[in-house]
């Protein structure tokens, strides 16, 4: 089967989803591609327990509410990987403010989410796409 | 030199000997706070419950967020007064509080002053932040002007005619906000009263969660 058949198919299948369950993220999303609520759940353990372990930039999260930046860091990935999602948080400008993010900071931290797709296996195509997603926001999250 | 040493001690002296013969003048009560091990009690609020009247205006009192903390961490005021909430650091923080007597929530982003809240209900309210769980406060909202707090050796005095009080404390072994009634014993000077305290549940932090590979 064809990779456009198949994904008519899927949107078929999809679209009786939705008028079944109402919002449902498109299979070709990238939110789907992480494994939905369950994947992103999955990394961002994954990726809390690398900033946990990090002498680096662990200084910065030092006070930080656990349970609050997972809840409000899947939400936002959601959001942002084209998932069912409206993310209710701070910006990232108004969340970063304040914190002097150097540029190595950040691509460092980039490089403790990279650990974490892999932990849980996600495909590195996939991660460039969420790198993708990612890289311009950086503007608005480091120097400020 | 040595004669200075000489002059300095008995000046140090004399003025022991002043406020000692002051105090007496005065004839005020002395309660000490320990906790179940003899250990003196800082910060214990002690409100007296013959309530004073206030004629002076209330000022606006001051809750800062310095360095993720709370400052002070405990701030007593009395009802009716109002609180600002400043934020001296330079990241967000969002403060609230889930006490019966003054429930809210205040996004403080750096630079942008909320006004200040006022306080119409006696009790206690706890504060934290939603962003930094390592962040707990209080503010202690008296009846009166009538209310004291213990010093680093659990000591606080009190006025003469004072016949009962409320006793409360952050860490006491009780619901939080919930008050304990004394009354000073007949003929006494000085009272000493043990409380419970309790060691504080662990915060929902990174720094909590992770202090094994960072120490603390
Ligand atoms: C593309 C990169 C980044 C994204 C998408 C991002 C996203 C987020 C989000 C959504 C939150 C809010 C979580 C909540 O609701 O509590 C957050 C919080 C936070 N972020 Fe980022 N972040 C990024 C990079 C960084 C970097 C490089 C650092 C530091 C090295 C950092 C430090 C923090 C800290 C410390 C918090 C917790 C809030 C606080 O303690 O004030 N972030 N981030």
């Amino acid at each position: 089967m064809s990779l456009v058949a198949r994904c008519q198919k899927v949107a078929i299948a999809l679209s009786v989803m939705i008028t079944v369950s109402g919002c449902q993220s498109t299979p070709t999303s990238l939110y789907h591609q992480v494994g939905e609520q369950a994947g992103l759940e999955r990394l961002t353990d994954a990726f809390i327990n690398q900033i946990g372990q990090d002498k680096v930039v662990f200084h910065y999260f030092k006070q930080t509410n656990v349970s609050h930046f997972r809840t409000g860091f899947i939400s936002h990935m959601c959001a942002v990987l084209d998932g069912p999602c409206q993310y209710q948080g701070d910006n990232m400008v108004q969340i970063h403010t304040g914190m002097n993010i150097s540029e190595y900071d950040f691509n460092h931290t980039v490089d403790l989410l990279i650990a974490a797709m892999n932990e849980v296996g996600i495909s590195h195509p996939v991660q460039n796409k969420v790198l993708a997603k990612l890289a311009p926001m950086r503007r608005n999250i480091i120097k400020i | 030199m040595p004669f200075y040493f000489k002059k300095g001690c008995s000046f140090i002296a004399l003025s022991m000997l002043l406020i000692g013969s002051v105090s007496i003048a005065v004839k005020a009560k002395t309660l000490t706070i320990v906790d179940q091990h003899g250990r003196p009690v800082e910060l214990a609020v002690i409100e007296l419950l013959q309530p004073v009247k206030n004629d002076k205006p209330l000022q606006v009192a001051v809750m800062d967020q310095v360095n993720k903390q709370f400052e002070p961490k405990l701030l007593t005021i009395v009802k009716g007064q109002q609180v600002a909430f400043p934020n001296s650091d330079d990241i967000r923080h969002h403060v609230y509080s889930f006490s019966p007597i003054k429930p809210f929530e205040l996004k403080l982003y750096a630079g942008t002053p909320k006004a200040p809240l006022t306080f119409e209900q006696s009790g206690v309210v706890v504060l934290g932040c939603n962003i930094h769980d390592s962040m707990v406060g209080y503010i202690y909202v008296a009846q009166s002007e009538a209310h004291f707090l213990t010093d680093v050796q659990g000591k606080v005095v009190l006025p003469d005619n004072t016949s009962s009080y409320l006793l409360w404390h952050p860490e006491q072994d009780k619901e939080l906000g919930e008050r304990s009634e004394h009354i000073w014993p007949q003929d006494n000077s000085h009272s000493k009263v043990e409380i419970e305290l309790v060691t504080p549940a662990p915060r929902n932090t990174f720094g909590e969660m992770f202090k094994d590979s960072h120490g603390n």
